[in-house]
C-alpha cells in the first residue's frame, strides 16, 4: 500500500505542527484511511464551540482526493445538515497529489471562519447571511451554543 | 432549495461511480504501456476512412512500430518519460546529465513553494526508477525493467505526477515567457493548478515545451487527424534539435513511435 507510508507521514507532521485551530487529533493505527479532530474557530459566530470533523482517505490516495465530513451539527452556508462539506482543493476536478492534508485542513479552516455565500451548500442560510447579517450571527451562536463540543484548553 | 441540493448530490454520486466504473474497465482491458505493435494494427481502427488510412501508410513509411499508452489523461507525460527513458538507456553520456537534473529538482521545487513533505516520495520514486534502469552491459534487461515498471501503477503514476510538478515548476519560472500561450483571464499558477498538476488533466503544446526545456528532451510528435492530406505532420519540440523521443498524437491521446 503506497498511502500507508505517505500517511503516516503526513500524520506525524500534522500532530508536530501542533496547529491552534486542529487539535485532538485521533487516528486508529490500524486504519490510517479514517482520522478524527476537532476544529476550533477563531471567528464568532463559532468561536464559542469546536467542530468535530472526520477526513476519509481513498485507497488510493494520494491520487484521489480525501472527503471531510463534519461530525457536529454546524449553522454554516458551506456545510449541509449532513456535514458534507464543498471544498475546492479536494474536489475530484482540482486533486493534486501533491496537496497536503495539513493544507487541505487550513483551507477547510478558513472557511469555517470566513463562510463564502458565493458558493453555498445550503442557499438559504447563505442568503440569511448576506441580507441579514445580524440573525444569521444570532441563530448561529444559540445553534453553537446548543450543538458543537467543549473547546479544549487552550 | 434544499431537495434540489441533494438530488444534486445524488446525481454527483451517480456521475462519480460511473465514471470509476468506466476507469475500472479501461484499467482491465489497457496496459498503462503496451507491448509494441506494427504501424499497421492502427488500420483496425479505422476500416474505411480513406484520410486514416493513407495516413497510416504514410506514417509506417518513417516509424516501424507504436508502443500504446492507456488513455487516461496521463498518456502524453507516461509516453514521454517511458520513451524518453528508453533512450537515455542507450545513450549512458545524457542518461548522467538527466539523473543529475532530476536528482537537483527537488530542491530547486521545494525552493519554489511546493511542499516538501509530499513531493519527496514522488522524486524518491521517480530516483528509484532512474536507477534500477541505469545503462549497463545488458540494455536489453534494463529495459525489460522500464516495461514493468512502467505498468506498475506504484511507479507509473509516481513518475507521472513527478513530471507534472517540473512541468508547473518550469512553467511558473519562466512565467513571463509561458504566460502569452495561455488562454482566457488566469496567471500562470492559476493555470498550473488547474491544468498541469492534478493527474488525468490532459497535456497540450505548452505542457510538452516546458517538460522538453526543464529535462533537455528533443520530442517529435507526429500528428494525425482527420484533416485535408494524406501525410501526418511533424512537429519537432524544440524546434533545432534532433529529436531522441518520437511520439503519434492523435485528437486527446498520446502513443510512442519507433522510427525506422
Amino acid at each position: 500500500m503506497t498511502s500507508t507510508r505517505r500517511l503516516q507521514k503526513e500524520l506525524a507532521d500534522l500532530r508536530s505542527s501542533d496547529l491552534k485551530s486542529f487539535k485532538d487529533i485521533q487516528v486508529d493505527e490500524a486504519n490510517l484511511l479514517v482520522w478524527n479532530g476537532l476544529i476550533i474557530p477563531e471567528n464568532p459566530p463559532y468561536n464559542k464551540g469546536a467542530f468535530r470533523i472526520e477526513i476519509n482517505f481513498p485507497a488510493e490516495y494520494p491520487f484521489k482526493p480525501p472527503k471531510i465530513c463534519f461530525k457536529t451539527k454546524i449553522y454554516h452556508p458551506n456545510i449541509d445538515e449532513k456535514g458534507q462539506v464543498c471544498l475546492p482543493i479536494i474536489s475530484a476536478e482540482n486533486w493534486k497529489p501533491a496537496t497536503k492534508t495539513d493544507q487541505v485542513i487550513q483551507a477547510l479552516i478558513a472557511l469555517v471562519n470566513d463562510p463564502e455565500p458565493e458558493h453555498p451548500l445550503r442557499a438559504d442560510l447563505a442568503e440569511e447571511f448576506q441580507k441579514d447579517r445580524k440573525k444569521f450571527f444570532k441563530t448561529a451562536e444559540d445553534f453553537t451554543r446548543k450543538h458543537s463540543e467543549k473547546r479544549p484548553n487552550e | 432549495m434544499d431537495e434540489n441540493t441533494q438530488s444534486d448530490a445524488n446525481n454527483d454520486e451517480l456521475i462519480l461511480q460511473q465514471q470509476r466504473q468506466i476507469e475500472k474497465e479501461i484499467s482491465e482491458t489497457t496496459p498503462l504501456v503496451s507491448d509494441k505493435q506494427t504501424i499497421s494494427t492502427l488500420n483496425s481502427e479505422y476500416n474505411d476512412d480513406a484520410v486514416y488510412c493513407s495516413k497510416v501508410k504514410n506514417l509506417a513509411e518513417k516509424y516501424i512500430s507504436l508502443r500504446k499508452t492507456r488513455p487516461d489523461g496521463n498518456c502524453f507525460f507516461r509516453a514521454f518519460a517511458y520513451g524518453y527513458l528508453e533512450y537515455l538507456v542507450k545513450n549512458k553520456d545524457d542518461y548522467e546529465k538527466f539523473r543529475d537534473l532530476v536528482q537537483k529538482a527537488k530542491d530547486k521545487l521545494v525552493k519554489q513553494g511546493f511542499p516538501e513533505l509530499t513531493l519527496e516520495d514522488f522524486h524518491d520514486t521517480f530516483m528509484d526508477v532512474i536507477d534500477r534502469v541505469a545503462p549497463s552491459e545488458n540494455n536489453e534487461e534494463n529495459l525489460q525493467e522500464l516495461h514493468k515498471l512502467f505498468n506498475e501503477q506504484g511507479y507509473s503514476d509516481y513518475i507521472v505526477v513527478f513530471l507534472r510538478l517540473m512541468t508547473s515548476g518550469q512553467l511558473q519560472e519562466e512565467a513571463d515567457f509561458f504566460f502569452n500561450f495561455i488562454e482566457g483571464d488566469c496567471t500562470i499558477q492559476e493555470f498550473c493548478h488547474q491544468e498541469v498538476e492534478p493527474m488525468y488533466k490532459e497535456s497540450d503544446h505548452i505542457h510538452i515545451i516546458a517538460i522538453c526545456k526543464a529535462l533537455n528532451a528533443n520530442v517529435r510528435v507526429e500528428y494525425m487527424d482527420r484533416a485535408d492530406g494524406d501525410k501526418v505532420m511533424a512537429h519537432d519540440f524544440p524546434e533545432v534539435n534532433k529529436p531522441n523521443v518520437f511520439l503519434l498524437y492523435r485528437p486527446g491521446h498520446y502513443d510512442i513511435l519507433y522510427p525506422k
